[in-house]
């Protein structure tokens, strides 16, 4: 085919559809390394939002459910589930060593049970380091030493219990997001170190302290309630701090503590109690006058009943990767149904809440798409100026060529022959431009964080600071559709940008192309 | 008969408001393996001539006046354009005054290119039947050369056998001595006469230079776009 002869020569002659290639590459990588890196973003944080909640929640908020550890019973033995725990979702206000207070979101959990259903342990940050994280050339992280100090702090974070050493007992503990107090300075290199404040004394003097959140207590109060609802009384409990927790999204890292279920429960006036039935009791609440004596006395109950322990939630992870947690959300809606038939005092199936990590997280995710989709619209945008540059310098190249248009026409070339010779080589240099642009990408991506850590050291410029993003290192992964679908769209727009010329080429007069000076 | 018959063509170009009739009823009849020259002045029509009889270009349609192009038995202008690209590829052969050469291919790919357009059956012997005209034309030793390399006489006959490849049964030669000094366009009449001599290829060649269009068998003289006068050249010696 004369056609690829002549792209062939066009191509190794030329300068100009050189500098058409460097712009095709320039726009094929820039939109793929956007395109990976913010998908990376994504997808990081769907992962790290699922790290807390597992992949459905059957929850109803305030009061809660009783008889739960049957449903949590039910789920386990559903072949679809991997795992289930209870939990209780509650506000409570702390009171920090520094003397303030403030309000969290309190999740009441078992450690072990938890654990299973979210692997919270691999986000507890207090744990023995081997080695240094990435970006920490220095070895500055406390957790590369001391390490038996770490397992221990490791060990008592998942459990949620702390042995009180003047008891001799194990007591419920807390684990604090890592934000949570603000005590904990973020590092350039991602990483945390406690941070040194004022802390009153007793004696009502301030004194600088580096402030060890995970061997510090805190005051917790929380708002307990009765089944129907109505607040009884404020419950306040001195709670030792385990350890923290990074999952790697700021608003729960802000916001969040985990304090054992059992403690939460009895704070909350959700745990087992044994209750007077209705009309079962004197009227004088139990206390009884002997008329003859005057005497005082305390008769009991005729009649109590046990008020079964309750929680707001129960956490399910199903089996397998979960892609689409849609279907184990539906089957853990029949799983309650056939669980509140066979109980009474539960929430009838229609008043739950089951939701999917997916609808927990949509507010999110959803920006962070449309984010990601604005940013590509951007740069896909910009990149029409790589068609039009296609489209001038083709332009330019039919009028420098028509004479050798008309010599074609004049051998016995078609107009659409004509054409093809310039689509062509449009399609050669989108080949060539976007497949460039491509292993650019994958070049850049691969490597975007020692390019980025260069970048930092030789001009100062740090576009990825870990102080303000959740993750220490920059998403490195090119998918290979998207790769295909970005070298795909330089190809096309490169083609895109050769066909008004070539349809110019096509229309020439040959007698005209000919004489052409 | 003829193998090209030309009647009454007219051809006008309009230059801004201004028509200007190029051909004003120009007839002529070339048989088969007949050496044409049309004689004629800058202006008087004849490159003009040589691009409708090729089917470069299209005449006047004037139901007044009929003319028409017929080549073989087949009227020029009752063809669509890709019959006319079909034409061009198989049955006519062009060269140039200015050689009109790709500037960025090869002597051989230059020649080559002509066959490659046409896609007949002859084209896998393409390129030995190239390397042999060039061979024949002393430029064996150029084949990988660009026409950048070439002195104006070489380029010349790279254009004839380009015009040649696909052995057409009419070739147009537009003032091919025209741009080329006095000895090195005799060199080029010559080879074109060697190649007559061995093919009785059909020429019609186009000058203002008497003394090559005395090479012809037939001269025709063109002037104001009519033809005036014709006159053959006695048959050589054998």
């Amino acid at each position: 085919m004369y056609q690829t002869l002549l792209t062939r020569k066009y191509l190794t002659s030329k300068i100009m559809p050189l500098l058409a290639s460097v712009a095709i590459v320039l726009c094929t990588a820039m939109v793929l390394i956007t395109w990976s890196v913010m998908g990376g973003f994504l997808k990081s944080l769907v992962a790290s939002g699922r790290t807390m909640i597992g992949d459905v929640a059957i929850t109803f908020p305030n009061v809660g459910f009783p008889h739960y550890q049957d449903l949590v019973r039910r789920l386990q033995a559903d072949p679809m589930v991997e795992a289930a725990c209870p939990m209780i979702e509650s506000y409570g206000l702390i009171h920090l060593p520094d003397g303030r207070n403030e309000l969290v979101v309190v999740k009441g959990v078992e450690g072990d049970s938890y654990n299973r259903v979210t692997e919270f342990h691999k986000t507890l940050y207090w744990r023995p380091l081997t080695e240094p994280v990435p970006k920490d050339e220095f070895g500055d992280d406390w957790r590369l030493r001391q390490h038996s100090l770490w397992a221990g702090r490791l060990a008592d974070g998942m459990a949620l219990r702390e042995m009180d050493t003047q008891r001799a007992q194990e007591v419920p503990a807390a684990v604090f997001g890592i934000e949570v107090a603000g005590f904990n300075i973020r590092e350039v290199w991602g990483g945390y170190t406690p941070g040194v404040v004022r802390v009153p004394q007793s004696d009502g003097t301030l004194k600088d302290q580096t402030v060890l959140m995970f061997e510090s207590t805190i005051t917790l109060n929380l708002l307990a309630m009765d089944p129907t609802g109505r607040s009884v009384e404020t419950s306040t409990r001195q709670v030792p701090v385990a350890n923290e927790f990074q999952s790697g999204l700021y608003d729960i890292d802000k916001q969040t503590i985990l304090v054992d279920l059992g403690l939460v429960q009895q704070m909350l006036n959700m745990d087992e109690a044994e209750r007077i039935v209705a009309g079962s009791a004197p009227d004088t609440h139990g206390v009884v006058v002997d008329p003859a004596t005057g005497r005082e006395s305390f008769e009991p109950a005729r009649e109590t009943t046990v008020d079964p322990a309750r929680v707001t939630s129960v956490l399910v992870r199903g089996k397998g990767k979960q892609e689409d947690p849609r279907p184990l959300a539906e089957r853990c809606r029949e799983i309650y149904r056939d669980f509140a038939a066979a109980h009474t005092g539960v929430p009838p199936p229609e008043n739950i809440r089951i939701a999917t990590w997916e609808d927990q997280n949509r507010t999110l995710i959803s920006a962070v798409k449309k984010e990601t989709g604005l940013v590509l619209f951007i740069f896909s945008f910009i990149s029409l100026t790589a068609v039009i540059l296609v489209l001038a310098i083709f332009w330019s190249m039919v009028s420098e060529k028509t004479k050798d248009i008309g010599v074609l026409r004049s051998i016995g070339a078609s107009r659409s022959g004509v054409a093809m010779v310039w689509i062509c080589y449009g399609l050669a240099i989108g080949l060539i431009g976007s497949i460039a642009g491509g292993a650019l990408a994958y070049a850049i991506v691969w490597n975007i964080n020692p390019i980025h850590d260069w970048m930092g050291q030789q001009l100062g410029l740090v576009i990825w600071d870990p102080r303000v993003y959740y993750f220490v290192t920059i998403p490195s992964e090119v998918e290979t559709d998207k790769a295909v679908i970005v070298v795909l769209g330089g190809v096309v727009s490169s083609v895109l940008g050769a066909l008004i010329p070539a349809a110019r080429a096509a229309m020439l007069s040959p007698v005209k192309a000919l004489r052409f000076e | 008969m003829p193998l090209l018959i030309v009647e009454n063509l007219q051809k006008t170009y309009r230059l801004g408001r201004v028509d200007v009739p190029v051909l004003r009823g120009a007839s002529l009849a070339v048989e088969e393996g007949e050496f044409v020259a049309v004689l004629g002045a800058s202006g008087s029509g004849k490159s003009t001539l040589l691009h409708l009889i090729g089917g470069l270009d299209t005449p006047d349609r004037d139901p007044e006046r009929p003319s028409g192009i017929t080549f073989d038995g087949r009227d020029l202008k009752a063809m669509v354009t890709r019959d006319l690209d079909r034409y061009r590829a198989r049955d006519v052969g062009f060269v140039f005054q200015f050689y009109h050469l790709l500037p960025e291919l090869t002597v051989i790919q230059n020649v080559l290119i002509a066959s490659m357009v046409r896609r007949g059956p002859g084209a896998r012997s393409a390129p030995a039947r190239a390397a042999e005209i060039l061979d024949a034309f002393g430029l064996a030793s150029r084949l990988g050369h660009r026409p950048a390399q070439l002195s104006g006489g070489e380029r010349q006959r790279v254009a004839i056998a380009r015009a040649l490849i696909n052995e057409p049964r009419l070739l147009l030669a537009d003032e091919p001595t025209g741009n080329l000094d006095r000895k090195t366009g005799n060199a080029i009449l010559d080879a074109l006469a060697r190649i007559r001599e061995r093919t009785r290829q059909t020429v019609i060649m186009v000058t203002h230079d008497p003394s090559v269009a005395a090479r012809a068998d037939r001269v025709v003289n063109l002037e104001d776009g009519r033809v005036v006068s014709e006159h053959s050249r006695p048959l050589r010696d054998s």
